[in-house]
């Protein structure tokens, strides 16, 4: 191709820049309309009888807000998961009664996942909403002591007869259905709509007036993400996540010593969990959201994979990674950019990550895009006291 | 069961992660029997080589970083390195190394081959069956350890091992040969028939790796008491000893 036509495929591309509309290949068209629509379509979950049901949504709130899960009277879900840091806590590792090695994810969208936790330890998010509860250095509770406080408290024993009918005999299925109440509760937290959602509808009806709005610094890092980045490949689909696990060569050597396992430790505790899907607690009759657990198996790949985060108002939930290692979206593009290969098996994560190599204006646009997946406004009813519980 | 564990590096950034009297305490802690062990660069296996020279068996990667494993064989700095390591330390053999296709005929890899042939050495190679066939060729007599049995399916493996006396497999970064314990019943086949070809690895490409080598270590030994007992000795660590005694006994 002569300098001449490439000078002039310049200036055409350079004329739409300008004029803010972005050319889109049909690869790279059907790969952003993949990103949508937003709010994604979802329905409960089966396994989960409290799902979706206002009383269980009501009593999981109270409990998500209840200090007295905790022995300590000091930590709640809401000490990690705060609703004005997008509901994380901006820390690089979580610290409930004593830190932890993990950085905490939003629970946003969370309703939308697949597997729990950075390993995937839990397969549900009823049991993920367990773990904490029972984990000592989080909460540092137990089956009796969570049982004990639904029993005792009146106004929690009334929303638990609402939600679930008549408390349950045995301390366990008592705890398995607080955490089906956390879950429904949970279920609930979805993000509004973003300036990337407004661009992709656009698209979708073909509304070239529409999509002029969105910054051009953000559809060409929407380029490099759906494109050469390969990013969607992982952070696919309208919540950005494919819901599985990979090592990104983020190291995985924890304070102290030793290592985090991730995904092959997660799923030993899955396996050995009581509250999987495979065991008693689940209501889904038809055993069909049980699949996924009955056939996982650990692979040595496991070692030092962790799940794949969900982007939506990612911008608003640094520090990033699994151990919060890195500090801005800038340090995350310039990880992947400067991915060391080495990390990697050459017959695993290698075929799918390739370092970007990105110049500095390109790795300003894929942030300017990671930054265009921030609601612009909430999407969560404002929420007030409810009144006392009556029988 | 003592195991043999047929495929472990300790790589430049390993040795600060895990220094090398932490390495050896991981390795015994395992209960390996004895490591077949490379570097990049070669300087780390040798310190855990002098820590523990009944534990290690050093091999020579034609790598000075990890970084060169797509371009070393393009390299011809390589062979001066390998010589000066050759002529200074004593190994088992040379690599483990990546190579795939016609690139196994290029000059370097040629050069390589040619200078293991000269000491006697194993080649430890991350190939496809091509490229162990092109290796092959260039010297009918060479023992070749086939890292991670190619991540052939087991029917090919077999095929490979009929057809070459001196191919051994290690089937390290593996775990569709077994599931639960229990061997998957091609792959059995490919145990039975060749009992004396196989070895376990653990891969320990990152450094956080070395603290899965015991785990890796326990994993093997649960999938190999599924195998006739002597089976699962020989593939746990006899075939291992038996191969290697010539490095044991210089």
């Amino acid at each position: 191709m002569s300098r001449f036509v490439l000078g002039l495929l310049g200036v055409v591309f350079s004329l739409n820049a300008a004029t803010q509309v972005p050319q889109f290949s049909p690869a790279e068209e059907r790969a952003i309309l993949r990103h949508g629509p937003w709010p994604a379509p979802w329905s409960p979950d089966p396994s989960n009888r409290a799902s979706g049901s206002a009383q269980a949504i009501e009593l999981g709130e109270r409990l998500f807000f209840e200090p007295r899960l905790s022995p300590s009277g000091k930590v709640l879900c809401a000490t990690c998961h705060v609703p004005f840091r997008g509901w994380q806590d901006s820390r690089a590792r979580a610290a409930g009664l004593a830190e932890v090695e993990r950085n905490t994810p939003s629970v946003l969208n969370v309703r939308y996942g697949r597997w729990f936790g950075w390993d995937g330890a839990g397969d549900s998010l009823w049991a993920q909403s367990i773990r904490p509860i029972l984990e000592p250095r989080e909460m540092g509770g137990s089956v009796a002591q969570a049982a004990a406080l639904v029993r005792s408290d009146a106004e929690l024993a009334c929303r638990f007869a609402k939600a679930f009918g008549a408390l349950p005999a045995a301390d366990e299925a008592l705890l398995a259905a607080i955490g089906k109440a956390l879950a429904a509760f949970q279920e609930t937290l979805v993000t509004g709509r973003t300036p990337f959602d407004e661009f992709r509808d656009a698209l979708a009806r073909g509304d070239a007036a529409a999509m002029k709005s969105y910054p051009p610094a953000a559809w060409r890092g929407l380029r490099i993400f759906v494109g050469r980045g390969n990013c969607s490949a992982c952070h696919f689909g309208p919540a950005f996540s494919n819901g599985e696990f990979h090592d990104t060569g983020v190291p995985f050597f924890v304070a102290g010593g030793g290592v985090d396992p991730g995904r092959l430790g997660g799923i030993r505790k899955l396996l050995a969990s009581e509250f999987n899907l495979l065991g008693r607690y689940s209501d889904d009759g038809q055993k069909k959201s049980s699949l996924k657990t009955r056939h996982v198996a650990a692979e040595h790949r496991n070692f030092g994979e962790f799940k794949v985060p969900a982007l939506r108002n990612v911008a608003l939930t640094a520090p990033y990674m699994h151990n919060g290692s890195l500090a801005t979206l800038a340090d995350v593009v310039r990880h992947y950019s400067e991915l060391s290969a080495d990390r990697l098996h050459a017959d695993g994560e290698v075929l799918l990550l390739r370092p970007l190599r990105l110049g500095a204006g390109e790795a300003a646009d894929l942030v300017a895009f990671l930054e265009s997946l921030t609601e612009r406004e909430s999407a969560l009813p404002e929420r007030k006291p409810g009144a006392p519980c009556v029988k | 069961m003592p195991i043999f564990d047929a495929h472990l590096h300790y790589s430049h950034d390993a040795w600060e992660a895990v220094p090398p009297q932490q390495a050896i305490e991981i390795l015994r802690k395992a209960g390996l029997k004895r490591a077949l062990i490379s570097s990049s660069g070669d300087e780390g296996q040798q310190r855990l080589y002098a820590a523990a020279p009944d534990l290690v068996i050093p091999e020579l990667r034609p790598y000075r970083s990890r970084g060169e494993l797509g371009t070393w064989f393009r390299d011809e700095s390589v062979i001066p390195y390998l010589e000066e390591r050759l002529a200074k330390y004593r190994y088992a053999g040379i690599g483990e190394f990546h190579l795939f296709g016609a690139d196994a005929d290029l000059p370097v890899p040629r050069r390589m081959v040619a200078l293991a042939r000269e000491r006697k050495l194993f080649l430890h190679a991350h190939s496809d069956a091509d490229a162990v066939e092109r290796l092959f060729r260039q010297w009918p007599g060479a023992r070749i350890l086939w890292a991670h049995a190619g991540f052939e399916r087991p029917e090919k493996v077999r095929e490979m091992l009929r057809k070459h006396a001196n191919l051994w497999c290690d089937l390290a970064f593996r775990t569709d040969h077994a599931r639960g314990g229990k061997v998957e019943p091609a792959w059995r086949a490919a145990f039975l028939e060749f009992p004396d070809r196989f070895l376990v690895g653990t891969d320990s490409f990152t450094p956080e790796r070395w603290h899965y080598i015991g785990e890796h270590a326990s994993w093997s030994r649960q999938w190999l008491a599924d195998l006739p007992p002597q089976v699962a000795e020989r593939i746990a660590w006899k075939n291992g000893e038996t191969l290697f005694s010539g490095m044991l006994a210089r």
